[in-house]
């Protein structure tokens, strides 16, 4: 017992080592040994993720000495009291750097239920996506590159996840912010015929930027901590930042501001949250992450880079408890869930509809927390992981078996509009992406009914009203537009044959599949089962995941998220049920009704396009977002710019030059006064020296009878000089 | 005995040797002959010593003794100024004393 918790490190250490083992070995020239050994590591940190979490269901608490003990959970907390994490299963800290009297910053890891069911959910997800890739990168000649920095994405997320402070949390954090940066420019020679469309280089470093005005002011929000608690150390005790004590004193404190300490707190915490889990305004990176490989999609999107932003509020939800941030928190998730489900219905490109798709279910996360949905809020991260990493999977799947038809061009293969009765080709893949569809979508049974619907009765019964309206609406459209892209790629008249016309006649060379750059013209054909394989495992999930935690009482895994969580467990309403059900249906039969008998052709209209074409043009411009930060933040950039470089040539060049210039000036004065008086005055003493010295050294003739002459003349005048010198 | 030889005849003697050595040593071109004319200036210096001991002070032995050491000191420089002379006409093949200025300035 214990084992797997005292070994727990392994789990982030293991996918490291794999991105050590590719990146610095001679492995790096085996394309598929370097992804054989990636994949084996990661299910190795699985195995020890999965061992973690039934030692954690089993109560085992490992103390400080290594002494293992078996806690019976505690009663749950009541609803009304606050929030409280459940004591750690275990904490391995080291003291790692002075931090000035005492006090040292600690590295460690912490282990609570919490945090073991995100372990088992990134490691199974991953271990699938890692898979997948094997088959999907399998003609791509960075191959190896890409395991490498797959492995090292998801070794952050555990790392991040595990860890037991704020700053090693934001370590990682960052680390994945590195990776999304590395993988969303994976294609990072991709250009495109038409220069407005974003190259996955400019999508790599849009992302970067989005996300690092939120890094940043989550950041100053440590700082703020910091020095408010003088510790970053999750945990209750004392001089940890979720004492009671220490809550009640920042939650009574106030600032300049008007708002409690433990507001400005929150609040800018959660702007760390906005930019990594993409909540409006700073969602506008996560759509074009999809200029990725498909693979990279679903780890950002399900396992790693967005969760990591909902696990933040999670993990500090202490702090937000006592805050006034909630509100916030719920306007900002429930916006985003809305908005972002509006602009999905009517995308085409089907990376794009799962991309908005996934914002709006972050908005569904993002809201639970802002209404103290704790649980549900986990919960729904943990489901939708699964039925969202098997969509992106499974469009991945049907990109890789359109491209059979109409060649790589991306702008082509991922058009639903040139998709439709792929169920024929691909059967494994429709089955599969039908589960996690209805997963999505609400269907009752499924994961995402019970995840979704236990957000939706938190509203429901703690009063927040507008909320649960916009949560509904957000549902509806969630289940119309899945509806739509299932309907369109899978149902209905192939029309991959006579694909949409490009605008730009010329399509861009995809760089990285020349040699298969000629085929094209084929029907479409199922995945190789590296790729339907985790597939198949992920509808699992998909499908069953809802079990750990549905609020059906007598059934065995009643409320068992928050008995494993020993956190207040979500409510149940049968009205809420019936109502979310009801939604979820009416949404499948409107976008069913909307969409049967649409896209005859590929070149067709929308059918909401020839209803409300204005609509659905700004819908389709994603709502000028993107446009209206060029105009705003992009052209303030530039004119920035533009000032510097007139600032920079006229006045630091102009400074520069003008002190060049007096330099010259008073080089050229001293040269004058060093030639004239210094040079001229030494030449002359020189030269005098060398006359004296040429004129002396005739004396010298180097014959030894000269000197002895000379000796003898200074003899006769010594003689001479004391004869008759002293003489007399 | 002490009349039968004036001292101012022996010191002419003496004196003359000595101009003759002086004009041998500055004037032979031959390194020897330098030598040569070293010697003599010595022994005038030797009779000197000895002629004034015997006419003026007879009692005390330090005319002599001296002289004997000027002889031991003489027969020393003689050596070593041969040794030299080899030594240098076997570097430069040449006992020629204009020859050698490899102090001119």
């Amino acid at each position: 017992m214990g084992m797997f918790l005292l070994y727990a490190w392994l789990i982030p250490a293991l996918p490291l080592l794999a991105c050590v083992l590719i990146t610095l070995t001679p492995i790096r020239q085996n394309k598929s040994a370097s992804g054989w050994l990636a994949i084996l590591l990661m299910a190795a940190a699985t195995v020890v993720a999965l061992g973690v979490a039934w030692e954690v269901s089993q109560g085992v608490h490992v103390g400080a000495d290594g002494h293992v003990a078996i806690v019976a959970p505690g009663e749950h907390a009541e609803a009304g009291e606050h929030f409280s994490f459940p004591e750690a299963n275990i904490v391995q800290t080291f003291r790692w750097a002075p931090a000035g009297g005492d006090l040292s910053f600690t590295m460690g890891y912490m282990i609570d239920p919490a945090v073991a069911a995100m372990l088992a959910m990134v490691t199974i997800a991953s271990t699938c996506i890692h898979l997948f890739s094997m088959g999907y990168m399998a003609h791509d000649r960075r191959q190896s590159r890409f395991f490498s920095f797959i492995s090292l994405f998801t070794s952050a997320m555990l790392l991040m996840l595990m860890s037991s402070n704020l700053l090693l949390f934001f370590m990682a954090w960052e680390v994945m912010g590195l990776c999304s940066y590395l993988l969303i420019g994976f294609w990072y020679d991709k250009v495109y015929a038409n220069p407005k469309q974003i190259a996955p280089r400019q999508a790599a470093i849009k992302a970067f930027i989005t996300t690092r005005v939120g890094d940043v002011l989550f950041m100053v929000g440590l700082a703020y901590l910091w020095t408010e608690a003088g510790s970053l150390d999750f945990g209750s005790g004392v001089g940890q930042i979720f004492n009671p004590e220490f809550l009640e004193r920042i939650a009574h404190t106030e600032t300049a501001l008007g708002i409690s300490v433990a507001t400005g707190i929150a609040l800018l915490l959660f702007a760390g949250t906005v930019g990594k889990s993409a909540q409006f305004p700073l969602h506008v990176w996560l759509p074009d992450a999809m200029e990725g490989p498909t693979p990279v999609s679903a780890l950002i999107h399900a396992a790693t880079m967005v969760a990591a932003g909902v696990f933040l509020v999670g993990r500090t939800f202490p702090i937000f408890e006592v805050s006034g941030a909630l509100p916030v928190v719920a306007f900002v998730g429930a916006f985003t869930a809305l908005f972002a489900a509006l602009i999905a219905v009517a995308q085409f490109d089907i990376k794009r509809i799962l991309a908005y798709s996934t914002l709006s279910q972050l908005g569904f996360m993002v809201a639970a927390l802002g209404i103290g949905g704790w649980v549900a809020a986990i919960f729904h991260l943990l489901t939708h992981a699964f039925f969202k990493a098997l969509l992106f999977l499974g469009s991945g799947s049907v990109i890789h078996g359109m491209e059979a038809t109409v060649g790589h061009d991306s702008n082509t293969s991922q058009d639903i509009r040139n998709m439709g009765n792929l169920r024929r080709y691909m059967p494994i893949t429709w089955i599969t992406y039908m589960v996690g569809y209805l997963a999505l979508a609400g269907f009752p049974l499924l994961a995402g009914f019970w995840s979704k619907d236990e957000i939706l009765a938190d509203a429901w019964t703690n009063g927040h009203w507008v909320v649960w309206l916009v949560l509904t609406l957000a549902s509806f459209l969630t289940a119309f537009y899945m509806t739509r892209q299932v309907w369109l790629v899978f149902f209905g008249e192939f029309r991959g044959h006579h694909p949409r016309a490009q605008e730009h006649a010329h399509h861009a060379a995809h760089g990285e599949h020349d040699e298969h750059a000629a085929h094209g013209g084929h029907d479409p054909h199922e995945s190789p089962w590296t790729m339907t394989t985790p597939l198949i495992i992920l509808a699992v999930f998909a499908a069953l995941a809802g079990y750990f935690n549905h609020p059906i009482s007598g059934l065995p895994g009643y409320h068992g998220l928050a008995g494993f969580f020993q956190a207040p467990s979500g409510h149940f309403d049968v009205v809420v049920m019936v109502i979310a059900t009801l939604v979820g249906l009416a949404g499948i039969g409107a976008g069913y009704m909307l969409y049967r008998n649409a896209f005859a052709t590929a070149d067709a209209l929308d059918p909401l396009e020839q209803m409300m074409p204005g609509v659905f043009k700004a819908l389709n411009q994603r709502l000028y977002i993107d446009q209206f930060y060029g105009a705003t933040v992009g052209t303030f950039a530039y004119t920035l710019a533009l000032v510097w470089r007139w600032f920079d040539r006229r006045v630091l060049n102009g400074l520069l030059n003008g002190t060049g210039a007096l330099t010259m000036f008073l080089g050229r004065l001293n040269f004058i006064i060093d030639d004239t008086v210094l040079n001229d005055g030494v030449d002359a003493l020189s030269d005098g020296t060398n006359l004296m010295g040429d004129a002396t050294r005739q004396v010298e003739t180097g014959k030894i009878q000269d000197y002895a002459s000379l000796i003898f003349m200074g003899v006769v005048v010594l003689g001479v000089i004391y004869l008759y010198g002293f003489g007399q | 005995m002490v009349d039968s030889v004036p001292l101012p005849w022996v010191l002419i003697v003496a004196a003359g040797l000595f101009c003759i050595g002086l004009f041998g040593a500055l004037s032979r071109r031959n390194l020897v002959g330098i030598l040569l004319g070293v010697e003599l200036m010595l022994n005038s210096v030797n009779i000197n010593l000895v002629a004034f001991w015997r006419y003026l002070e007879p009692n005390l032995v330090a005319g002599q003794v001296f002289a004997l050491f000027v002889i031991t000191v003489a027969a020393a420089e003689a050596a070593v100024g041969l040794a030299m002379i080899i030594a240098i006409y076997r570097t430069r093949l040449t006992v020629n004393a204009d020859e050698i200025d490899t102090l001119k300035g």
